[in-house]
């Protein structure tokens, strides 16, 4: 609720008013500037593909911008009207600690808690086994050279497992296991992102390996297709012929 | 005063929720299983994921209603619309074009064009169809769910559920049938708290312009952002927490995913320019009929609307806005999930 300044208004109170004004105009300004440094750091140390599909990064770099540009602007004004002891001609009122609170959420949450992707834990339900977009394309892509994605969708533009059997692999993806799986079979899992993390669905090729994996550790799996038992159906299954750990990708999820 | 009491209660209700909301939290954490710290880890970069996409949206938003504030004047406005009343509500239904506001920048707008002697059925129209039929909404939409059904249809039914009110108010509708006796006072009567007046009509020199553009996209930018931090916190508390199969449950029902979508528009008051990335979060487990009706309903009435409606239009009107929209939205979203395959 905005106070009405009449004319009976005490004088101590308008002071305090005022300082509480300036105080909320302070916070305020260093939130703006704060998100645009937030918004920069995600963009320089390469975090932000943790959030968000490369292909609208460009978008952050404007977020960051106009931040700054609205943000330094804020602070600007700030200083000027503290040289003028100003006219108290707001046109705008003051905003409530409750909204800044709310808008320094995110800014807490980025910056106190250590930015990591998606992983094992955050697969809720099942990793599929089927692409959700069909793209003939990637038949043309060598099988050596073909990720998580290409081999869904080849599995999905294939009406016959079968025809794959003896193809080689070459794909790297996080450890997913489940109770369900068979005995030395746990998959190669990856989450998929189109816009943000909020549209994340995970797929995974099932993968036969004698030697127990970490859950959620990323790997590289080299070895060759064949069609056999996954959860009680025909599906393709990468037997693997080495299973080396690697480090986490830079771009953590692929891109449909 | 009363005032202040109705204050006190405001924050003592807030305060309730939101500790009602953390002991629901705090549940389901110790029911999943999962140690705490993985499932905030989750959490934040799903919350994060949502924020960090919407952002440069909502901040190009506040930006345009800034301009507009300080360039256009709403004499400017009532001069181009056409005198036909049909051709008035068509133009009124793509005006969003030529004026990118939101939904809370549009009643303010609204309000100003009535005293300038723009038809009841344009302003409704327009009211209604400006926050989704515009450039900004048309990209946000489009790098969300890509040219595909969810865009088009939301165009589409926006345009169509907005031209039909206005028509009604076409038909019958006199100024002092429909607005307060506040809005019909010159435009400095009126009283200043629930909508900020626009009390410069001169056109200003480019500078100070650009000066007070920037500044009102800073003050909005908090007022529009709050709104969309505690959507993606709801929204990343529900990916995070509720299982898949409830959400499946709940989103798979032709009817019931449309009415849960349809109120979780209207609670969570989400800006126009970015309330995609919020349905993406239910894309997966939701009907597209009822994502559509989220998208289309959520931008002409929610909490803050219904709040400004009410300082511009009589009790009875404010009714009809609020109950045309939900209808239409509700009846094509079911029609399509019934319908179409998608």
């Amino acid at each position: 609720m905005e106070h009405i300044h009449d004319h009976e208004h005490d004088h101590a109170e308008h002071d305090h008013d005022h300082r509480r004004e300036l105080l909320a105009e302070i916070v305020k300004t260093g939130l703006l500037i704060g998100l645009g440094l937030y918004f920069v750091v995600n963009i320089v140390s390469g975090n932000l593909t943790n959030y968000i599909n490369e292909r609208f990064s460009w978008l952050s770099y404007v977020a960051a911008a106009l931040f700054l540009l609205i943000g330094g602007f804020s602070a600007l004004h700030l200083l000027s009207q503290r040289r003028a002891e100003h006219d108290h001609q707001h046109d705008h009122g003051a905003i409530s600690w409750a909204t800044l609170l709310v808008v320094s959420v995110p800014l807490v949450l980025g910056t106190l808690i250590p930015s990591r992707p998606l992983g094992a834990e955050s697969v809720d339900g099942n990793v599929s086994i089927t692409a959700a977009s069909v793209d003939n394309m990637v038949l043309s892509i060598e099988p050596g050279k073909r990720n998580v994605l290409d081999w869904l969708r080849v599995f999905n533009a294939t009406d016959d497992y079968a025809t794959l059997n003896g193809q080689p692999a070459d794909v790297i993806g996080f450890v997913y296991v489940e109770p369900t799986f068979g005995a030395n079979q746990f998959m190669i899992a990856r989450f998929t992102v189109s816009c943000c993390v909020a549209d994340a669905s995970a797929i995974g090729i099932p993968v036969q390996w004698p030697e127990t994996v970490e859950q959620g550790q990323w790997v590289r799996v080299k070895g060759v297709m064949q069609t056999g038992d996954f959860r009680g159906d025909a599906a393709p299954i990468l037997h693997a012929q080495t299973v080396e750990v690697v480090d986490q990708p830079e771009h953590p999820y692929l891109y449909p | 005063m009363q005032n202040t009491a109705k204050f006190e209660l405001r924050r003592v209700a807030l305060i309730v929720l939101l500790l009602g909301l953390a002991v629901i939290v705090l549940a389901a954490v110790l029911g999943t299983g999962e140690d705490a710290g993985t499932i905030i880890s989750i959490f934040a970069t799903r919350f994060l994921g949502i924020f960090i996409e919407a952002i440069p949206f909502l901040l190009l938003g506040t930006l345009v209603s800034g301009l507009i504030e300080s360039f256009v004047s709403a004499d400017d406005i009532a001069r181009w619309t056409p005198r036909n009343p049909i051709l008035a509500t068509i133009a009124g239904t793509f005006m969003g074009f030529a004026f990118p506001v939101c939904e809370c920048g549009v009643v303010p707008v609204v309000r100003r064009l009535y005293t300038k002697g723009l038809p009841m059925s344009v302003g409704v129209t327009f009211l209604l169809a400006a926050p989704v039929i515009n450039p900004v909404v048309l990209v946000s939409t489009f790098v969300a769910f890509g040219a595909g059904p969810v865009l088009i249809g939301r165009f589409i039914i926006t345009a169509l559920v907005a031209f039909a009110v206005g028509l009604v108010f076409a038909v019958a509708a006199r100024p002092q049938d429909v607005l307060q006796p506040t809005s019909l006072a010159p435009v400095m009567g009126g009283d200043g708290e629930v909508i900020p007046l626009y009390a410069k009509t001169r056109r200003k020199p480019l500078l100070v312009g650009l000066r007070d553009a920037l500044n009102m996209a800073g003050d909005e930018f908090f007022d529009m952002g709050r709104y969309l931090i505690i959507g993606s916190l709801l929204a990343a508390l529900m990916q995070t927490l509720v299982s898949q199969d409830v959400l499946l449950a709940l989103g798979r029902g032709p009817v019931i995913s449309v009415i849960t979508m349809q109120l979780l528009a209207f609670v969570l008051s989400v800006c126009s320019t970015v309330d995609s990335f919020l349905a993406l979060a239910f894309a997966g487990t939701f009907t597209t009929g009822s994502i559509l009706a989220f998208l289309t309903f959520g931008p002409m009435v929610d909490i803050k609307s219904t709040l400004m409606f009410a300082g511009v239009f009589k009790r009875r009107v404010v009714l009809y806005l609020i109950l045309l929209p939900l209808l239409l939205t509700m009846l094509i979203g079911i029609w399509l999930n019934l319908n179409i395959a998608f």
